[in-house]
């Protein structure tokens, strides 16, 4: 992508940097991740250096990726940062960009703003157990996050790690690779589980909410990071309180639908806040405190 | 007025003691000169607060799809109720959730006209017999009700209800101009001029979709403008799409527009399209003998086949 | 001070015209609104509030953010930016530059700065024009403004008469001075520029209780209020699309083959499409989340962001809503709960 930006020498004022504009990847893997072929990632490249040293991000962040003739949509970023140069972002097919998205190839470029958003409180974990709890597509930003924590520079600075991850059924589950990685290191608990399993499943069945009942994560020094569809969070929430872990010690991130992706365009606000900006991340003390407006 | 005032709350307190209703929709006293403001009514201590006034000019029949799962009481001008036969027709709308309280319809008063009539800012209006009386800073101004009613009131053939619950007042002699004079005259003009027109009226449209959301007979799930997949329309001020959009609106209602000038009063920018409703509905009376809101039994031309229904158009 | 005899106004305007792009009240279709004015005679100045606002001044409807062509793989992205543009917002009163100042607030953020309204914005020289006959609509004066408030201003003028006296107030609107056939202000002139102030500012005959407004809502969140606040309101767009200081937004792209535009247009919180996610979830599913979200973002949300009521009183709303949903009541009744 070449970007023509406008001559700001012939203004008075002083220039500004568009953050409007979005600054080209190039797809450098794509996965079809699950077996229904709804969620594919894709490993993206900067094409431009000043971009790429320009672009630093925290786990839980996003971007508004572009797909130009068709618009924006604002997707998790499922690397970590400890994973750069490539970006990984993974798409659910179902909207007019992710659709459009999933027909990309090797090669293709999109355009991508960011990063935006807060992030997961990755510094308050540290020296803390951390709890770890997902459900469906919903792992990607928190994919981003324990290969981050798990990152060997990184890992000392965390107590125990736990992992729950759980999929309708096995072909559904995210990041398959990873998961067999960290299934055999000594540094991470890892409990995968799946609501009903097939022939080739050997691990665990049961909904999320009961796993984490059956694991029961001590909430002492520790926090809990959950994502997930609706249902699911309504459901493990009441263990998480069983377990004593204060509201302040859950963390959550929020999904809206966010355009502009700087508290601008009004639309992703609950409250006060704006999830794209104030958010996506979000602790329970803080929303409870908001209007239920999602 | 006031002895209609009068009836009309007597018989909403009546529905509403012996239960027959959830919530009456009616209008009370606006909070501007020239307006009244639809009422939710659910308390009959509320009941002295409803009236009866020629600034009435809502269509009512517009909540009833929004509304669903409440007995409603529905206190309803003609063309109110013409609007809620074309619901019923449609099976939008349940016929036993709803008790029509008709009200004959002198016309109402269109307050943009009587506002430009004026320098300054009204600031009381009241009716005094067949004069509605303006009164501003330095100014009080006495005007013919008659001859400021909109001119969709002036058109209407049906100013009684054709169906009601209870009728309230005397029925009216009705007493429409010529239905059609807007679309013949804007048909003699020349191909310029009616592009002319056009194209400087619906420049002027803002998009906010207040035609749509007034019209009783837009109660599509989703309107096409916002439909992404497929996306037919872009959302911006583009002429082409502005006219896209005007256009369909009025089309999407041929066989269904029972003429009531909701659209119009709503548009902020007075938008005259007037003429292309009117055209559409002569169309459909002239091909299919159908007026929109008059009757409950034949169904919506557009949504039926006969075998000698006119085929001109495909030869 | 200077005063401008009114059959000096048009020269004035015509100098400026030839430096500037002017945009001015003006009548469309028998009623005021904004727009650009190609010669003096345009200028309607004894207008009350114009029915569209002078925001699209900074934040069009509609425009272009940047083009794109494709090229093989690669895409060629060049911005649409407003550069250089040298504008006079003339006879804008003061309520609505008042929305001007609220409107820096979201666009021009420490966070985030929006190009395309600040360079609009900064590029534009605001001459401001006293409020003699506020309507009966008007609240200004209960949300921190004034009909002859010079707050924002780069150059005032008000009606005398026979004349306009001027005031400049910044070094921009100095600018305008240049080619300025005026004579200094009597003292007669500035005395009978206050009392017409004082009037007007006396005349202001509607109120709103902004005191503990904010902190009211707070508690109200969840009332059964909005529950029938609702209930008349058609959900139409009017009351966002003639707010001074609405700016929601939606950004789209618009595609012609390889090549095409990603455009930004105005959007609202009352329509349900702002909201509505792919999955077809809806986080404000009706009328009572919508329109919960206009009065809180209005009187609460912005407060806690900016520490200023995103409404300047200027009454549109009120005028202008199909079914007299009027905001003046509506804070009544809020505080009434």
């Amino acid at each position: 992508m070449t970007f023509i930006g406008n001559n700001a020498a012939s203004n008075s004022h002083e220039s500004l940097r568009n953050p409007y504009l979005p600054f080209p990847m190039r797809v450098e893997r794509t996965f079809v991740e699950t077996s229904d072929r709804m969620l594919k990632s894709f490993d993206l490249a900067f094409v431009d250096k000043v971009d790429e040293a320009a672009f630093r991000f925290r786990p839980g962040q996003f971007c508004e990726v572009s797909l130009f003739g068709k618009g924006e949509a604002p997707l998790g970023i499922a690397s970590s940062p400890t994973e750069k140069p490539l970006l990984k972002f993974t798409v659910n097919r179902a909207g007019v960009v992710t659709r459009a998205l999933h027909h990309l190839e090797e090669g293709d470029e999109v355009g991508i703003r960011g990063p935006l958003g807060n992030s997961y409180p990755v510094d308050r974990f540290q020296g803390k157990n951390v709890v770890i709890i997902g459900g469906g597509f919903a792992f990607t930003t928190l994919r981003s996050l324990v290969v981050f924590m798990l990152d060997h520079e990184n890992r000392k600075k965390f107590k125990e790690i736990t992992v729950i991850y759980g999929a309708r059924a096995p072909g559904l589950l995210l990041y398959k690779e990873e998961l067999a990685q960290w299934e055999k290191r000594e540094d991470v608990n890892l409990y995968v589980t799946v609501d009903k399993g097939d022939e080739g499943w050997n691990g665990r069945e049961g909904f999320v909410p009961t796993v984490v009942e059956e694991v029961g994560p001590s909430s002492e020094n520790a926090y809990a990071v959950i994502c997930g569809p609706p249902i699911m969070i309504k459901f493990t929430f009441p263990k998480l309180a069983d377990l004593a872990f204060p509201r302040e010690r859950i963390y959550t991130a929020l999904e809206r639908r966010m355009k502009c992706g700087m508290g601008k365009c009004g639309r992703c606000n609950i409250g006060p806040l704006y999830v794209c900006k104030d958010g996506p991340v979000f602790s329970y003390a803080q929303l409870e405190e908001l209007p239920k407006d999602y | 007025m006031e002895e209609i005032q009068n009836k009309i709350r007597r018989e909403v307190v009546q529905l509403l003691s012996e239960g027959q209703v959830d919530v009456v929709i009616g209008f009370e006293q606006g909070s501007l000169p020239l307006r009244a403001t639809p009422f939710f009514l659910r308390d009959i201590a509320d009941a002295n607060r409803l009236v009866w006034s020629p600034f009435c000019e809502n269509n009512l029949a517009t909540y009833l799809t929004k509304i669903q799962g409440k007995r409603v009481g529905l206190i309803a001008k003609g063309c109110d109720v013409r609007s809620v036969v074309a619901l019923l027709v449609e099976k939008q709308i349940h016929r036993d959730h709803i008790v029509i309280i008709g009200v004959p319809c002198q016309g109402m008063v269109d307050r943009r006209r009587i506002e430009r009539e004026v320098d300054g800012e009204i600031l009381k209006a009241h009716q005094e017999g067949e004069e509605i009386i303006v009164e501003g800073r330095d100014f009080r101004k006495s005007l013919p009700r008659k001859e400021y009613i909109y001119p969709s009131c002036k058109r209407c053939e049906h100013r009684n209800p054709l169906i009601y619950d209870t009728l309230i007042g005397e029925k009216l002699v009705e007493e429409a101009e010529r239905a059609y004079h807007e679309v013949e005259a804007f048909e003699k003009l020349s191909p310029d001029k009616r592009w002319s027109h056009f194209s400087e009226e619906t420049s002027r449209c803002i998009r906010c979709y207040a035609c749509r959301q007034a019209c009783p007979m837009c109660y599509c799930a989703e309107c096409f403008v916002d439909s992404s997949f497929p996306k037919w329309i872009e959302k911006g001020l583009d002429p082409s799409d502005v006219q896209f959009w005007n256009i369909v609106r009025a089309y999407h209602q041929t066989g269904r527009c029972v003429g009531c000038g909701a659209c119009e009063r709503a548009c902020p920018m007075e938008i005259d399209l007037v003429y292309l409703t009117q055209k559409i509905n002569r169309d459909v009376k002239e091909l299919f003998g159908f007026e929109a809101g008059l009757d409950l039994d034949p169904p919506p031309p557009l949504s039926t086949y006969r075998v000698d229904d006119e085929q001109e158009f495909i030869k | 001070m200077k005063k401008l005899p009114k059959e000096k106004v048009k020269p004035f305007v015509e100098k400026l015209l030839q430096d500037y792009e002017v945009l001015g009240p003006m009548e469309t279709a028998g009623f005021a609104s904004f727009g650009r004015i190609m010669s003096p005679g345009e200028l309607k100045l004894n207008y009350q509030n114009s029915k569209k606002t002078p925001k699209e001044a900074f934040f069009p409807q509609w425009e272009v953010m940047f083009r794109y062509r494709s090229t093989g793989q690669s895409v060629e992205v060049k911005s649409a930016e407003d550069t250089g543009r040298r504008r006079i917002l003339f006879g804008i009163r003061p309520c609505d530059i008042r929305a001007a100042l609220l409107l820096d607030l979201v666009f021009d953020s420490l966070d985030f700065k929006d190009p395309y309204y600040i360079n609009k914005r900064k590029g534009t020289i605001v001459v401001g024009l006293g409020c003699n006959h506020p309507a009966s609509t008007c609240f200004c004066t209960s949300v921190n403004g004034g009909p002859f408030s010079r707050e924002g201003a780069d150059f005032f003028m008000t009606d005398l008469g026979d004349g306009y006296l001027v005031e400049v107030l910044s070094q921009k609107g100095r600018k305008l001075l240049r080619g300025f056939d005026g004579k200094e202000a009597s003292e007669e002139d500035k005395e009978r520029a206050k009392a017409i102030a004082d009037s007007a500012t006396r005349g202001i005959s509607s109120v709103i209780e902004a005191d503990g407004l904010m902190e009211k809502l707070e508690k109200l969140t969840e009332a059964p209020f909005w529950d029938f606040l609702h209930e008349k309101c058609l959900g139409c767009g009017i009351c966002t699309y003639l707010c001074p200081t609405c700016h929601c937004f939606d950004m789209a792209d618009e595609a012609f083959d390889l090549k095409g535009q990603r455009v930004r247009c105005w959007d609202s919180c009352l329509f349900p499409l702002f909201t509505l996610e792919t999955s077809g979830h809806n986080p404000r599913p009706t009328g009572r989340e919508r329109i919960r979200q206009r009065i809180m973002h209005k009187f609460n949300y912005f407060f806690y962001t900016h520490k200023a009521i995103a409404c300047v009183g200027c009454g549109r709303c009120i005028i202008h809503c199909p079914v007299n949903l009027d905001i003046r009541r509506v804070i009544d009744d809020i505080h009434r709960e």
